[in-house]
């Protein structure tokens, strides 16, 4: 029972946004939907919740089309924020919890409970223009989740929130896939999609490059990431040029340098320690997220290289009357 | 969309949510007693005017040589300018106006230098026989006393030349002659044709409605586009769309919108029907026994309020799914002005046609307009206020109103679900007429 997108494709004028698109979500599973800006993720989204028609392909949940799912098996968190400004929060819950089909009575008492959680219980009757940009956010989320979806879609559910949010959401989504809800978010952060998801699919220009289980595509990727740590100086210019490394990252005291498949650490060990540095750590692991972005797409995932065709899409020609 | 969701719960949910938005905001309920008072001092202005006209009377100087001929032009001045309403006991009844002679020019001319004297009437018989009459007033040759006065000069001619007749002739007293208009298509009650005064209600009414007409579908229609318009601006559209259909987002964006200015509309307009209604109670109690009814309701009947209800509503439902439709089209609310424009123009043809129709244009122009929406509204209310319509001709044109929402909402659907999701386009009016072909 899972989650299937079907060779997906979707054209908005010159531009493919997704280009047979293919992969499987499974049932009560954390997913990361990772690509840059302008890969196709909010379309796919937006497939799922009916609001764009696919040109060509299906996407069915538990082998049914969206066509004949109702609206309450989605739970959508826009990368797009926004409430009304001016209505109340707890009655802006209770409206969309009401058009999902939650008697208000039952909205009212959940989104209470979700206030509370989130730490903004006194915000209930306040205006939502009055609240900062995390707690609505969070508003947001809880206004997605209130019908209790079986499926949570989210385009960037991160971004913006401080540490002490992120936490309280990361508890959020392991609550509700303890309570077998399917979770999908699109994210451009390698570590929350590390941190969280259990399987994730990399797509780029629409379409799917690498998908599966975090464990088994780090496995089948021949890339190791290697934790270096120096006396003195923690990351000499030279860790660039060792034989065998891709790309080097500089955290504070330490470094992480990506290998490629045919590198040989004993070689590099012997670099290393040829420069006259003593080494305090020498950990060989598999590689991060970000490394296998980076083999499939070719480039990180934060690069915006590419115009989003969200952007651009559904075109309409501009210009007109001025 | 794929999706075919059931228009309710939710289009009344969405309804609910737009009504108490409106309802409840400060603005709204200021303005709406605001406009109540006013409304309510404009149904008792004529009630103020009558007051305050009956204790003035004006005065009308009569300037002649020839005292005979002066005496003569008092009694038919008088006469003319004094007739009493029907139904005045004319023992009671004040005159509004009082003529008298003057003594020489001067003297008229100082009085009325004064402010003291309304009107002057210099008389003359030149060397021809002929009378000559000359008025010297600040008011123009069409107001309603200069006509009067000009009848009065036909009259003191006529009597002047009647009095040099040969001696002995014999006459009969003079009778004035009576004057009645008799229209061939004018508005009837229950068959009969409406009486002369009536009819000046009718148009007056007529007027008023359509007026309001306009201002309301203008309005509220615009308050259906901005409320789409910064929905889609504060980006909540985002949630929205998961939510809700297109379908129901937009017929509960109508009809609470739609509600909210019916409540205002009745709030402002119920008290000031009361007063109209009941303004021969209140004048007969301010001005004494001998008000005569204007009878600015006399002309209203319940079928015409019917007929005003529906047509306020088919109209509003029509310009407001195209409003709905402009709105989803703007990034910002600012750029609706321009989108909606034409729009407002539309509407103001309509208005116009309407107003052509109430002085008692009957060309086919206004004829066709009453069939065709979205001019109909406008153009078939005036003529059920003022005019003979055939039933077929009012079943036609509810009929065709019907269909053009029927068309409109389809298109306006499509367009909406497309046009939410539309960020950072500029909103020109023909990339909106493209997209309304493409959703056709």
């Amino acid at each position: 029972m899972s989650l299937e997108i079907d060779h997906v494709t979707k054209r908005f004028g010159a531009t493919t946004a997704l280009d047979g698109l293919t992969f499987e979500v499974a049932r009560g599973e954390v997913f990361g939907f990772l690509g840059a800006n302008g890969a196709g993720k909010t379309t796919t989204m937006r497939i799922c919740l009916g609001i764009v028609r696919a040109d060509a392909g299906e996407i069915r949940w538990e082998g049914r089309p969206t066509a004949d799912l109702p609206r309450r098996t989605w739970g959508y968190l826009p990368e797009e924020r926004g409430l009304y400004p001016r209505m109340g929060v707890l009655d802006q819950l209770v409206y969309f919890g009401s058009l999902y089909g939650e008697t208000p009575d039952r909205a009212r008492r959940d989104a209470l409970a979700w206030l509370a959680r989130f730490r903004i219980p006194d915000y209930a009757d306040r205006r939502a223009e009055e609240l900062s940009k995390g707690n609505q956010q969070k508003v947001q989320f809880i206004a997605a989740i209130l019908h209790d979806p079986e499926v949570l879609l989210m385009d960037e559910p991160f971004t913006g929130l401080d540490p002490v949010n992120l936490v309280l959401l990361r508890e959020a989504f392991m609550e509700l896939r303890d309570r077998g809800r399917t979770l999908i978010f699109s994210t451009h952060q390698m570590e929350m999609a590390e941190a969280m998801c259990e399987s994730v699919a990399i797509v780029d220009h629409g379409r799917l490059v690498a998908g599966g289980r975090v464990r088994d595509l780090k496995r089948a990727s021949g890339r190791r990431t290697l934790h270096l740590a120096l006396e003195d100086d923690p990351a000499p210019s030279w860790l660039a040029t060792l034989p065998g490394v891709e790309a080097v990252r500089r955290d504070a005291g330490d470094a992480e340098l990506e290998l490629l498949p045919e590198a040989d650490p004993a070689a590099i060990l012997a670099v290393v320690l040829s420069h006259g540095v003593s080494v305090r750590r020498f950990d060989l692991g598999e590689p991060s997220l970000e490394a296998l972005f980076i083999e499939h797409v070719g480039r990180p995932s934060d690069d915006d290289a590419t115009l989003s065709p969200e952007v651009a899409a559904p075109s309409l020609s501009a210009g007109g009357l001025a | 969309m794929s999706r075919r969701d059931p228009l309710l719960p939710n289009a009344g949910i969405v309804a609910r949510r737009e009504y108490r938005d409106r309802t409840r905001s400060p603005l709204y309920i200021a303005s709406t007693i605001l406009l109540m008072a006013i409304a309510m001092v404009v149904a008792l202005a004529p009630i103020a005017v009558r007051y305050v006209d009956r204790q003035t009377v004006t005065r009308v100087a009569v300037v002649s040589d020839d005292a005979e001929l002066a005496s003569r032009a008092v009694s038919v001045a008088d006469s003319l300018l004094n007739i009493p309403p029907p139904g005045a006991s004319a023992a009671t009844w004040n005159r509004p106006y009082s003529v008298e002679v003057a003594d020489d020019m001067a003297t008229a001319e100082a009085l009325q230098a004064a402010g003291r004297v309304g009107a002057v009437m210099v008389v003359r018989r030149l060397p021809t026989g002929q009378v000559d009459v000359a008025l010297r007033s600040s008011d123009g040759p069409n107001s309603a006393r200069s006509q009067i006065l000009s009848v009065a000069a036909f009259g003191i001619g006529v009597l002047d030349w009647s009095a040099r007749l040969p001696a002995g002739a014999i006459r009969d007293p003079f009778l004035t002659p009576a004057f009645r208009v008799e229209s061939i298509n004018t508005a009837t009650d229950a068959g009969a044709p409406l009486d002369s005064r009536q009819a000046a209600s009718r148009y007056l009414l007529g007027i008023v409605f359509v007026i309001l007409l306009l201002i309301s579908i203008v309005i509220y229609g615009m308050w259906v586009a901005t409320g789409v318009a910064s929905e889609k601006s504060s980006r909540v559209m985002e949630l929205m769309v998961s939510a809700a259909s297109p379908r129901q987002m937009l017929t509960g964006k109508v009809v609470g919108i739609g509600s909210a200015g019916l409540t205002q509309y009745l709030a402002i307009a119920l008290p000031a029907l009361i007063l109209l209604a009941l303004q021969d109670r209140i004048a007969s109690a301010v001005l004494g026994a001998d008000w005569i009814a204007g009878a600015p309701l006399g002309g209203l009947t319940p079928a015409l309020l019917l007929g005003y209800g529906v047509f306020f509503l088919l109209g509003f439902v029509l310009f407001a799914l195209i409003y709905a439709a402009m709105g989803s089209f703007v990034s910002r609310p600012d750029d609706l002005q321009t989108l909606s424009l034409p729009l407002s123009l539309v509407a103001m043809v309509g208005y116009v046609i309407a107003i052509v129709a109430l002085g008692g244009g009957s060309g086919t122009v206004v004829t066709v307009a009453s069939y065709v929406p979205p001019l109909s509204p406008f153009v078939m209310l005036a003529r059920l206020m003022v005019s003979a319509v055939q039933p077929w001709e009012v079943v036609l044109s509810i009929g065709l109103l019907v269909a053009a929402i029927a068309g409109v909402a389809v298109v306006a659907t499509r367009m909406y679900a497309a046009g939410v999701l539309l960020y950072g386009q500029r909103p020109g009016l023909r990339a909106f007429v493209a997209a309304a072909r493409r959703a056709a």
